[in-house]
Parts: C-alpha cells; structure tokens; sequence
C-alpha cells in the first residue's frame, strides 16, 4: 500500500530567525482562545461587582429571621462563607480558589457550587442539544424553503409560523403543551428527568439517557428519553421560529449571487445548487445565530426548567439569586459566560474553516 | 472493508450499538415490578429544601423531610399543635416553666437497630445549641443535663412555657449520636456531619433517607426498625419539586398522589378522583406602620393608624385569596392556644374611618408602601394582595405609593426598621403564642415597625403577663388581652392567614394538615 502522506514533498520550512512561522489558522486559533482567557477574567469582575451591588445582604437572605437575630450566629455565618473580609480580599481570594477549580460554597445548599453546577448542567445540556439540534434541521429545511418559494402561499404560511414560535411565552406554551399532551392525551410522561417508580442511574455523564444506556438500563432510558420529548419541544418551537427567518434571509442574499446564478444557468440539479452553493454561501451569517440561539438555551431556560420540573442551570440560577447566594451566582454567571465564550469561539473557529478570508483577515 | 452507502453504515452502526447493549446485559432502573411488594407514594412539592441535617434545618419542606426520619421527644398528634403529647418520651414540667424533665418511654429504636439512650438526646439538643445553625435559636437559654440512663433534665433561667411545643419540632429530632459522632458530627461549630446526614439518616422516624437531591427529588424508603404506632403504609416515597401549576396537572394525571402547594384558584375543579384538604394555614399576612416620626410621621399618627384599619375591606382581600383563607383575627394563627375569636377580627367601617382621617390631619400626602413583589405564600402573590389595599385606601383619600422589591433586597429595609407601611408575613417558629410576643415594642417585628421598648407600656404589660406562663385557660386569656390591644391601638394590621390547599389522590387517605410539618408521611395510607 502506497500512502499519500509517505510520498508527499514537506514543503522548506520558511524559518524566521529561532521562530517557525504557524499555520495561519493556527494563528488565528491561538489569537481566539487569549482573547476568551481575557474575556473569562473580566466575566469574573463584572459578574463579582454587579453580584455585589445589589442591594441586601446575603446573611439576612439565608438565615431565618431569628436566626438572622442573633450576632453569634450571623458572625459565624459571616466566617463561614468569608463575607467578613473586605470585598478586595474576597475577590482575589476567589480568583485564587478559582485557580484551583475551586468556585466556593452555595449558602444555599450548603455544597461546593461546582458540584451543583456538575449536577445542573447535565440536565440543561440534555434538552439545549436536543432543542438545538432539531432546531438547526428544521430550521434549515423551512428556512431555505421559504426563501426559495419566495412570495408564495408556503412562504407566508412558514414566516407567520416561525413568527408564532417566536412571539409565543415559552412558560405559557409549556403550560398548554403539557396539559394537552400528559394530561388529556396521555402520550408525554409526567414532569421531572424520569418516573418517580425509576432511580436515577448511575452517574458518568450526568445526562440520563446516556448514564442509562452506559448501565444497560434500556426501560431508564427510554423513561428518561420520554421525559425529553416536552421540554425539548417547546425549546424547539421558540429557535426553530429564529432559525427560520434568519435561514430565510441568508438563503435569500445568496440566492441573488451571480456564482448561484451561474451554477444554475449550468444546469446543476437544484439540490446541488442549494447544498454547495446556497447553504454553503449562507452558512457564515447561519453559524453565527446557531451559537448564539445555543448559548441562550443554555442560560435561557428557567421558565421550562420551572414547569417541567427540570433541575437544571436556569432553575439553579434562579433559587441562588432568589437567596442572594453570592458564590451560587458568581458561579451560575462564570458558567454561562464561558459557555456563551466557548460556543463563539467555537463558531469563530468554524468560520476560519468556512471561509479562509476570516482566518486572513 | 467499506461500506458503500449512508444506509448500510447506519444499520451497521445500529447493530453494533444493539450488539453492545447484549454484550453489556440490561438490567432495570425501576424500583417496583409487578411482583414487587414495594408501594411508592409521590409527593409534589414546591421545594425550599437546604439540608436534610435537623440540626441546621428550619424551613418546611426539611420540616416534612425530617418529621418521616425522626422523632421527638414530645410531638402532635394529627393537625392538632395546641396540644404536645409524648413522643420519644413523657414531660413533667414545673409549676414556674423553668424545668422539664423528659423520660424515655418504651424501647425505641434507631433505624440500625440500637436503642435510643439519654446520650442521644443529650448530643442531639446539645448540636442543635452548639452548631449554630438555623434552629439554634429554639433553645436559646436551655441547658440539657442527664440525669439517668433514660432521663433528661432541660433547664432555664426564666419562664419558658412555649419550651414542649418547641420540643415536637422536627428540627429537633433524635439522632444516633455514635453514628453522627463517627461522621464528624460535634456539638460546636466545628461540626461536619451535614454531608451525611444529606445522604443518610441517622434516626429512628417511620422512614430512611434513600436520595436527597436538593434541588430535585428526596426518596424514603420504610424503616424496618421503626416501633412507633404510625407503620408507614407506603414503602417508599419520592418527594418532587414541582411547582403549584404543574402539581395541579401532576395529580389530576396521576403522576403524583398528593400535591401540597395548590394556590386557592388551582384547588378548584379538579375532578372526582382528586381530594382537596383546605384549612387556613399558619402564616399570618400582616401591615406595619412605623411608628418612629423620623421614618414617617404620618403613619406614625395613632389616628392614620386607625383611619387605614377601617378603610381595609377584608372581606375583599379573603376573597381574592381564594378557598381556604380567612381573615387572621390577631397576630396568633386561629388554630394555636391564645387565638382571638373570629368575631374580635378587624371590621372595616368606613364612616369611622372617615372621622379618623380628618382627625390625623391627613392631606393626601403620598405614603410608600414596601412589599417583597416575589414572594407567593400558599399559592397568594404579594404584589396582587398590595394592589387591591392600594385601591382600598385611595378609596378611603389615602394615597398609598407601592414600591416593590426583591425579598432579598427589601428584607434589609424591613429588618432594619426603615420601611413605611410594609406588607409581610410571618410564618410560625413554633406553635406557641409566645412566638407572637416579638409584636410588642422594643421586640424583634416590634423593632421593624418603629415601635421602641417603651412606647405604650399598656401593651408592654400584657405581653410581660402573658410571657410569664401558667396554665392554658390563664394563658388564652392573657393572649387574647394582649393581641385585643394590638388590633386597637397596635401598628400591626393582621390581614389574611393563606389557605393551605393539599390535593389527594382520592385513594390516599390520612391527609392532615399539620401548622409545623405540613403533612406526617408516614399517616397517609391507602383505600
């Protein structure tokens, strides 16, 4: 067997004194992750300070009200959680444990905050890539649809409908949808990941339906994956409605290109005009409203976190300002801004590999 | 080898996958099967759940969790909390409320099989002071003393009447001190046991802890060991946290057999196979007009003060609330010793109210009214309860300001005394009147409202009298005196107590709503 790479001609190094020159998209790769490092930092002051400035006070918002009567009690509460020290130590202080991978105590739960972030973020990450990733096929599908009949009866009908998923409250359509599809059909399960007749199972991942096929628990996995079907419906009617109008408009753009025009005056049958011509043109301005839809579902989903029982990040971000939980926030907020980070850099990447004029430039 | 298309990879992918799960044998997550005697009872509840520790744990939901994983050494029998009966043990009290001597009765056991001593009961009273947490605050000048190997002497150095109510609350339930001990479980601050009693029980209740997710689910399962007279009918119980509108869907569906926080509106229409157990509940929805004249001088005005009492329609305000709410007749919860009458209940009586008015020399100035805009209690907004006085008042030519906040932010200016008019609540510590003696000047809610010690010694003389004890028939009267005072000339506007709506499967059965737990686990049964 002959292989490629035995034969191919390495091509002269161009070397620069001791320094080799990088791959441009290696450059640009390098350049992206320095900057999210820096952005990291600069999410932990803001979110320190803003946590800080509201107004009240964390001990009254964790203790009873007699308990919180009591100087013995608030001081050891203070010396718990390090709220006696000036706000300068304690975030410096915090930097340095965050060095460590260490995000402090919740006051709430009484647990270190990575651990309840460990445990939350599965179960949003459940539903967020289940909702994403359907969104992104229906999305497209309609999207380039609507764009391609352009003006007709199917066109309006796709944009009033991809209006209706966006304009809708989430929290009301989760409502209506699970009282029609638990209570009178009969056909989703109840509320929460999984029956209550089930255990959780073991954890590796932390994502049920996957933690459930890994101890060959088939009846867990099909009870966590019916327990998906609502939430991640509801999460898909609302991005599949934004994915479809921005689809429409990108396909749209490119559907005027001369080079789509010429592919078709070649006579290329139409699905390979749309998937290396059209999807292909319009995939930048796409790729950049999937990222940011994703790392809105990520931190967005509180009111389906509420009505489906689901203990994810959103219902964790809601009782730890709810209680003031200084650590729980810092750590709720440090979460989402490196997944928001990691999701466009991760599309920044995509985009240097789309297009090599991004890496260029 | 190749596989030349998309279909053939697929199925290919999906026979490996199959082949997989053979290879790796698949078992079953469920915990009950057809042959299985295991009986498991679901419970929806909106969780404020923090530990499963009944040394730091005081709030409703740990009160329920830890009324099934431990006992006490005095306790309630059903929804009755005007009365301790004996639990772990019978009480001999002293004349002056300063001595209780507690003996162990019978032979109980903890859930491993050892027998509860005075050891036990010494370190689990001692933690409960010496860790301070949360509940510390219940015996706050309490010294506990063994006296034998079943006796214990619980001493203070003043009156102390409310001290066997205090003794049923969950928070201080018995704890295998050797198991705790061994888990880094002390008397003082030093304490680190909180993280396994969080995944284990170490008590004696009906029930052990199987699971305690916080933010989730908690599951019990029967303790086989359990001697008491209450064997829990169900072997297992998973208590959910879902929210009122979802436990309403959850137990006309079927998914959950009891639903604890129906609002008055949820418990309405839900069909003959759901129950629905309605009662006022122990939370007593209150205003309070400051009276300090620097923080306002207009309601600071014994006449204002008036004046906005008769203004209120309660009536209205019962209404809005929905099944099961009643107007609180005084500060004490109608169901506790010392509770006014229905009948003493604040009237509104508008050509009063009127006279009053002129008489403050009231301007129509604009008074703010502070309330924490998040809170729901049983199922009652707060913002909705601040609207409907809002326009009662302007009906009345008072012109009320609302200033919503977070309760999270605005507990500061209610603690700290600096708030106008205030909308609030106050949820039981203990159902005892004496927990209500914090409305008279110069103490705790007393000191939120601008009232100072000494700033009607009439009424501070009847809370002294009623703080000092002696028999129930001597102590209702002194409450009842007092709180008559308070509704008369008091800066406190007690308004609603919140129906408690819990709705049942109609198979289950000993639902009872219970002022400090809610509802006993281990007394629900099936038809």
């Amino acid at each position: 067997m002959t292989s490629n790479t035995a034969v191919r001609t390495v091509p002269e190094e161009k070397s620069t004194g001791t320094v080799r020159a990088a791959h441009p998209f290696v450059r640009y790769a390098v350049r992206r992750v320095i900057t999210s490092i820096l952005l990291v930092i600069g999410v932990t002051l803001v979110t320190f300070v803003l946590t800080n400035l509201v107004p009240g006070d964390p001990v009254a918002a964790a203790l009873g009200q007699r308990a919180a009567e009591d100087p013995t009690i608030v001081a050891h509460f203070r010396a718990e959680y390090g709220l006696d020290k000036p706000l300068v130590v304690q975030y410096f202080t915090y930097l340095g444990n965050l060095l460590h991978g260490n995000l402090g105590v919740s006051t709430t739960t009484h647990n270190e905050v990575s651990a309840d972030l460990a445990q939350a973020l599965p179960a949003t990450l459940e539903i967020a890539i289940g909702a994403i990733v359907l969104s992104v096929i229906i999305g497209v599908v309609l999207g380039t649809v609507a764009a391609y009949r352009r003006g007709k009866v199917s066109d309006h009908v796709l944009r009033v409908v991809s209006l209706a998923g966006l304009s809708v409250p989430t929290f009301w359509l989760a409502l209506v949808l699970y009282y029609v599809f638990y209570f009178k059909l009969h056909i989703a399960p109840g509320s929460g990941r999984l029956d209550s007749d089930f255990n959780a199972p073991h954890t590796v991942t932390g994502l049920y339906t996957v933690d459930a096929l890994l101890a060959g628990q088939l009846d867990t996995f099909f009870d966590a994956l019916s327990h998906l079907f609502l939430p991640v419906l509801v999460l898909t009617l609302y991005t599949v409605g934004l994915l479809t109008r921005f689809v429409r408009t990108a396909v749209l753009e490119i559907l005027d290109q001369d080079y789509v025009r010429a592919a078709r005056a070649k006579g290329l049958p139409t699905r390979t005009v749309i998937w290396s011509y059209v999807l292909r043109g319009a995939s930048i301005p796409v790729l950049t409203v999937v990222g940011l839809a994703f790392g809105s579902l990520l931190s967005g989903t509180v009111l389906v976190e509420s009505i489906f029982s689901w203990p994810g990040i959103g219902s964790y971000a809601y009782q730890a300002a709810s209680h003031l939980d200084l650590p729980g926030i810092m750590g709720v907020g440090l979460l989402i801004g490196v997944m928001y980070l990691l999701v466009n850099l991760i599309v920044d990447l995509l985009y240097g590999i789309l297009d090599p004029r991004v890496r260029i430039a | 080898m190749a596989f030349r298309s998309a279909k053939t990879r697929i199925a290919v992918g999906a026979a490996v996958v199959a082949v997989a799960l053979v290879i790796t044998g698949c078992s079953s997550g469920k915990t009950t099967g057809s042959n299985s005697a295991t009986k498991t009872l679901t419970i929806d509840k909106a969780f404020d759940l923090k530990t499963a520790d009944p040394s730091r744990m005081y709030e409703p939901t740990g009160e329920m969790v830890d009324k099934a994983l431990y006992e006490t050494l005095l306790t309630f029998k059903g929804g009755d909390v005007s009365k301790v009966v004996p639990g772990l043990a019978t009480l001999k009290e002293s004349a002056d409320a300063k001595t209780f001597t507690l003996t162990l009765t019978g032979t109980h056991k903890f859930s491993d099989g050892s027998p509860i001593t005075a050891n036990d009961v010494v370190f689990s009273l001692d933690r409960v002071i010496g860790i301070k947490g949360n509940p510390s605050f219940l015996l706050d000048g309490v010294t506990v003393t063994k006296k034998n190997a079943t006796t214990v002497v619980l001493t203070t150095k003043t009156a102390t009447p409310a001290l066997p109510s205090i003794l049923a609350n969950p928070a201080l339930g018995i704890l295998n001190s050797k198991v705790v001990k061994a888990h880094g479980g002390t008397t003082t601050t030093k304490d680190a046991a909180e993280k396994y009693l969080n995944t284990h029980s170490a008590g004696s209740g009906p029930y052990i802890l199987s699971s305690l997710d916080l933010a989730s689910q908690v599951t019990l399962v029967a303790n086989k060991n359990y001697d008491g007279t209450d064997k829990p009918t169900y072997t297992r119980v998973v208590i959910q946290n879902v929210e009122g509108p979802t436990q309403k869907i959850n137990v006309q569906g079927g998914s959950a057999d009891v639903a604890l926080d129906l609002s008055g509106t949820q418990a309405t229409g839900l069909g003959s196979a759901v129950t629905v157990t309605s009662n006022p509940s122990a939370n007593v929805i209150f205003l309070l007009l400051n009276q300090n004249p620097s923080i306002s001088k207009i309601t600071s005005n014994p006449d204002f003060i008036k004046a906005v009492k008769e203004s209120i329609d309660y009536s209205d305000l019962v209404s809005i609330a929905g099944t099961g709410t009643s107007q609180a007749p005084g500060v004490v919860p109608s169901m506790f010793l010392g509770a006014l009458k229905s009948s003493d209940e604040l009237k509104t009586d508008a050509a009063a109210a009127k006279a009053d008015l002129a008489k403050s020399g009231y301007a129509g100035q604009p008074v703010t009214l502070n309330f924490p805009s998040d809170i729901t209690l049983n199922g009652i907004e707060f913002p909705t309860i601040a609207q409907r006085i809002q326009s009662q008042l302007k009906a009345a030519g008072i012109t009320i300001n609302l200033a919503p906040a977070p309760v999270a932010t605005e507990l500061d200016a209610y603690r700290n005394g600096t708030e106008t008019i205030g909308l609030w609540y106050w949820g039981p510590d203990y159902p005892d009147p004496s927990d209500y003696l914090v409305f008279t000047p110069g103490n705790v809610v007393g000191l939120r409202a601008g009232w100072a010690a000494g700033a009607d010694a009439s009424i501070s003389k009847l809370a002294d009298a009623a703080a000092a004890g002696g028999s129930n028939a001597q102590r209702q009267s002194q409450f009842e005196a007092l709180q008559k005072a308070l509704n008369d000339s008091g800066p406190f506007i007690p308004l609603l107590q919140p129906g408690n709506n819990i709705a049942s499967k109609s198979t289950v059965t000993g639902v009872v709503y219970n002022a400090v737990w809610t509802i006993d686990i281990a007394a629900l049964g099936k038809k």
